[in-house]
Formats: C-alpha cells, structure tokens, sequence
C-alpha cells in the first residue's frame, strides 16, 4: 500500500521534458526582461543628465543676464548721477549770474540815476 | 541783441528786492511743499543751436532716473547727503545749455516757444536781471500751485551761453545754497532764510 503510493507519487513527480517550446519561451521572456531592465536605467540617466545641463545652461545664463542687467543698471545709474550733478552745477551757476548781476549793477544804477 | 538796461535803475533795484526777500520765502514754501504734479515745460529740440554750439548740455532726468541717481550718491558723503537731500522733492530736471564761440550767435526767437509757456496763472517771473556790464540776462520763474512752489524754470542768456533749466518738484533754494562749493557749484550770493 504504502509502496503504491510512492509509486505513484514518484511517478506523477518524475521529471518531464517541458519541451523545447517552452525552454524557447523562457529564454526569449528572460532575454526581454534583461533588455528592458537595462535599458530604463539608462534612459533614466541620460535624461537626468540633460536636465541638469539645461539647468546648469539656465542658471549660467540667468547668472550672466543679471550681471549685465546690473551692468547697464549702474552705467545708467552713474550716468545719471553725472548728469544731476552737472543740472545742478549749472542752476548753481545761473542763480549766482543772477545775484552777481543784481549785485553789480547796483552801484551802477544808483550812479547813472541823476542823469537818467 | 541784449542790451545793457541802465534807463531803468528802478527795476534791478525792484528785482535786487525780489531776491533778497522772496526767495527764502520761496524755499519755505518749496519745503512745506507737497507740491501737485507739474508737466515739466516742452523743450524744443534746439537742432539747428546744437549745430552751431561748441558744446551742448542735454539733461533729462525724469523722476525715474532721479531716484536711479539718488541710489547712487553716498548718504555717508556730505556733498552727496546734501545732493540727495536736495533732490528727493523732485519730479523732473531738465536742462540745456549751449556755448558757443562767437557773441550771440543764438537768437532769442530760439528760446520763445519756452518763454511762451512761461505765462500766468501757472507760472510767475520772480525775477528778470539785465546786465549791461556782462550783457547777461537771467530770468527766474516760478510755478504756483494753490499757494505752493512745485517748480522752477531758468532762462539765461550770456553773450556765449545759453541755458535754460527746468526743475520739476518742489526744490529748497537754501538746500541749493548747501551744495555751494561742493560738486563745482559756485559760491551762491543767496542769503540764509530767517
């Protein structure tokens, strides 16, 4: 009894030849998945290091943008402060010809005022 | 031409006054000032004076630019703190000034599309000086609003030179007067307010 059924175990567990359909399956879905598993770290990769040259492209252009903003900001900026100090000078000027005329004059014209 | 204007000693005598006494009451309202907003005067191009004069001056700051070049005086500089001090009731400078090298060789046609703008209400001459001796004239104006000083217009007419200045906002002559000696600015004659 008890022989029967290690036979019959042993008979249903024997090795079988799954064929060569079936090996051929196994190795074209093996051969796929290692495909596939290689190559999305891959894509990952260079797409991570493209980002990151466009970012540091950015960046830099940013950086080299803000400089020259800054640049033509302080150009305009002292260019304007010449320009206010110039204004300035010349009112400074132009008041005085005024008081220095007025000044001046006045001894003249009280002189020339019996014989006007 | 501009002649010297000795048939009338009372106006330069008037006009000494108005100096004298207006001015730094000018400055006490320019400071109480919250002056409304004054279109600053239309300056024609002058081409045909840029073309005759050895050197021109073409100054254009408007409030923008103002502000651009009070960011860059130095608060811890004196003459630059005065400067700022000066400027910060300000809207507008404009300014041109030609020399020439020969006398005269400007028509005073040139300067009347300003003058014609120069006219009350809005604007007053707070004084017009003629001097025979340096054939200079200089006139000062004004302008006005609701009791208060919001800007100021030169007109200045020497034998070589030609200037006029158009300020905008309201501008303390006696700041002015702080900045003498400092930046080039001559040693002005104004006496300090009481």
């Amino acid at each position: 009894m008890s022989n029967d059924l290690d036979n019959d175990l042993r008979a249903a567990l024997r090795p079988v030849d799954p064929g060569e359909r079936f090996t051929q399956s196994v190795l074209a879905r093996v051969a796929t998945e290692s495909t596939r598993s290689a190559r999305a770290p891959k894509l990952h990769t260079t797409t991570l290091r493209w980002t990151s040259v466009a970012l540091a492209i950015s960046l830099v252009m940013g950086i080299v943008v803000a400089h020259q903003w800054q640049v033509r900001r302080t150009q305009r900026g002292l260019e304007a402060r010449q320009q206010l100090i110039q204004a300035l000078q010349l009112t400074g000027e132009k008041l005085d010809l005024a008081y220095r005329v007025v000044n001046d004059e006045q001894p003249t014209q009280s002189a020339a005022e019996p014989g006007a | 031409m501009i002649t010297a204007n000795l048939n009338y000693p009372t106006r330069t005598v008037l006009a000494r006054r108005v100096l004298l006494t207006l001015l730094p009451t000018l400055a006490l309202l320019a400071r109480l000032a919250s002056a409304a907003p004054l279109a600053p005067l239309k300056l024609p191009d002058f081409e045909s004076l840029t073309g005759k004069a050895t050197q021109s001056v073409n100054i254009t700051l408007d409030s923008n630019l103002l502000g651009l070049a009070a960011s860059f005086l130095d608060s811890d500089k004196p003459e630059d703190a005065a400067a700022k001090e000066l400027i910060a009731g300000l809207q507008g400078v404009y300014v041109r000034s030609f020399t020439f090298d020969r006398d005269f060789a400007y028509s005073m046609t040139d300067v009347d599309a300003v003058r014609r703008q120069l006219v009350a209400p809005g604007w007053q001459r707070l004084v017009g000086v003629r001097s025979g001796k340096e054939k200079a004239n200089v006139d000062i104006y004004i302008s006005v609003d609701a009791g208060r000083a919001n800007g100021l217009a030169i007109i200045s007419s020497e034998p070589r030179q030609l200037t006029i200045v158009n300020i905008v906002g309201s501008i303390d002559l006696q700041k002015l007067h702080k900045l003498e000696g400092k930046f080039g600015i001559p040693k002005l004659q104004l006496e300090e307010g009481k």
